[in-house]
């Protein structure tokens, strides 16, 4: 049966959408600036709106997870960010819990 | 200005206050190198056309500014929405009985207009649901706007699950059918005399349910007690409200006095007007007496305390862009509540001169 490709996108961007922060996170153990991070992440298959990236960065940072600092960079000021001691350790916690979520559904499909 | 300073405005104009050069900076070098990776692609300067679909690949401004905001996507998100929907359907039930109840007893108790009761019907269940549904929201949005979570969300019981019955109109049968004393509560009492039925009576049962709750004979359990960031929180009243208490009581009876009156004689216009010129300038009086007590409210969570107070300082707009910078710690969610308090009460202010206005206008024009 042939599947709806509206709620496949649907259900698929649903997947995704937990997935960006571990991402994001594992991304930034070197440092970038928010458009090499989106090119980054788009080299390795996942594409992110700027409108999310950029917020999201911003709400890590706050959160402790990410430092950030300006910049100049080919006649630019740019922010760079990069994880924190905190970022580091969460990075951890949540590859753990990704892995074992992982491990589950591997058992299950 | 050109294109980028434009979108960049936009963007900004909704930002707060105190990140938005910082991130007004980064949109624009994100911008900046969107349009150079394009150009190189290209071999040449984009056009305007080119440029202004990249700004439209990054978001509509109200968009992008949206996702920087702190707080709440939602007014009322996934979790509060089933007790919004809720108070929402029973709520507007409740209104539509009671203004069904007033247009039955309107149409049978005297020489009526029948097309005028049913159109005053229809436009008391238009006005009391909107108000409900915007109170519903208010109540909503603030509780997810500082993450308070009330007792009876949290800590609720099995054995409460009978009032859930009021969002569905069949379960007021089931209910009728059991209990002959619930009959009685819906079943409408012959009038004595001519009464017009519901103008009124929503907001005489309303300051009712409040004045039985404000000397102490209806109890709401938890009303007081919330749930602030994981920890159990109180909201212990200030003095001014002790000090008020027999003032407001009054108040409260004198507005089901006016209330009372409409039912009982809809064509003393006048009177009323004087009625509620008479609260209106009460009111006043009351709001400026608890305004100038300045400490409205406690919050109480464990040995820590915060106090809900304010002054007319607080009332300028920069103090208003401020609300929700404080943090949500106790004392953040205090100062955030100080200021919304500050505003309630000058809009009720504000409110109770309209009040005063009118009933003066009624009672000059009849």
């Amino acid at each position: 049966m042939a599947v709806d490709p509206d709620l496949f996108e649907s259900m698929r961007l649903e997947l995704r959408r937990g997935s960006l922060v571990l991402a994001v996170l594992a991304c930034l153990r070197t440092e970038r600036y928010g458009y090499t991070l989106r090119q980054a992440l788009a080299a390795d298959g996942l594409e992110m709106e700027e409108s999310t990236l950029y917020p999201l960065l911003r709400r890590l940072e706050s959160q402790g997870l990410l430092d950030s600092e300006w910049r100049e960079e080919e006649k630019r000021r740019k922010r760079f960010y990069r994880l924190s001691p905190a970022g580091t350790a969460m990075l951890a916690a949540l590859t753990d819990e990704w892995r074992g979520i992982n491990a589950s559904l591997d058992k299950l499909l | 200005m050109d294109m980028i300073d434009r979108y960049l405005a936009a963007v900004s104009a909704q930002l707060p206050q105190d990140q938005r050069e910082d991130i007004v900076a980064e949109l624009r070098d994100l911008i900046l190198s969107r349009f150079e990776a394009r150009e190189e692609e290209l071999g040449r300067p984009l056009a305007d056309d080119e440029q202004e679909e990249i700004l439209r690949e990054i978001g509509h401004p109200l968009v992008v500014a949206a996702r920087y905001r702190k707080g709440p996507d939602s007014l009322v998100g996934p979790e509060l929405f089933p007790y919004w929907l809720f108070a929402v359907k029973a709520g507007l039930l409740l209104v539509l009985a009671v203004q069904a109840v007033g247009l039955f007893i309107h149409l049978v108790s005297g020489p009526a207009d029948a097309g005028q009761a049913i159109s005053q019907a229809l436009h008391g269940f238009i006005g009391g649901g909107l108000t409900l549904v915007g109170l519903a929201t208010a109540v909503a949005a603030g509780l997810e706007r500082y993450n308070i979570r009330p007792r009876w969300m949290t800590h609720w019981r099995v054995k409460d699950r009978g009032s859930f019955g009021l969002s569905a109109p069949a379960a007021w049968g089931a209910a009728a059918a059991g209990k002959p004393q619930a009959k009685a509560v819906w079943t409408p009492k012959p009038a004595a005399a001519h009464w017009p039925g519901g103008d009124h009576l929503f907001s005489l049962l309303v300051t009712g349910v409040f004045v039985l709750w404000w000397v102490g004979v209806l109890q709401f359990p938890g009303l007081m007690n919330i749930e602030l960031r994981g920890a159990d929180a109180v909201v212990r009243g200030a003095p001014v409200w002790t000090a008020l208490h027999g003032f407001i009581l009054v108040y409260a009876l004198g507005h089901m006095a006016v209330d009372l009156a409409g039912l009982a004689r809809p064509t003393a216009v006048r009177l009323r007007g004087a009625g509620r010129a008479a609260l209106a300038v009460a009111g006043l009086w009351l709001t400026w007496a608890i305004f100038e007590a300045g400490h409205w409210f406690t919050l109480q969570r464990g040995d820590e305390t915060a106090r809900i107070a304010g002054d007319g300082s607080m009332l300028n707009l920069d103090t208003l862009r401020a609300l929700g910078d404080s943090g949500r710690e106790l004392s953040g969610v205090a100062d955030n509540l100080s200021i919304v308090a500050v505003w309630v009460l000058a809009m009720m202010a504000v409110g109770l001169v309209f009040q005063l206005l009118g009933g003066l206008w009624r009672l000059a024009r009849g």
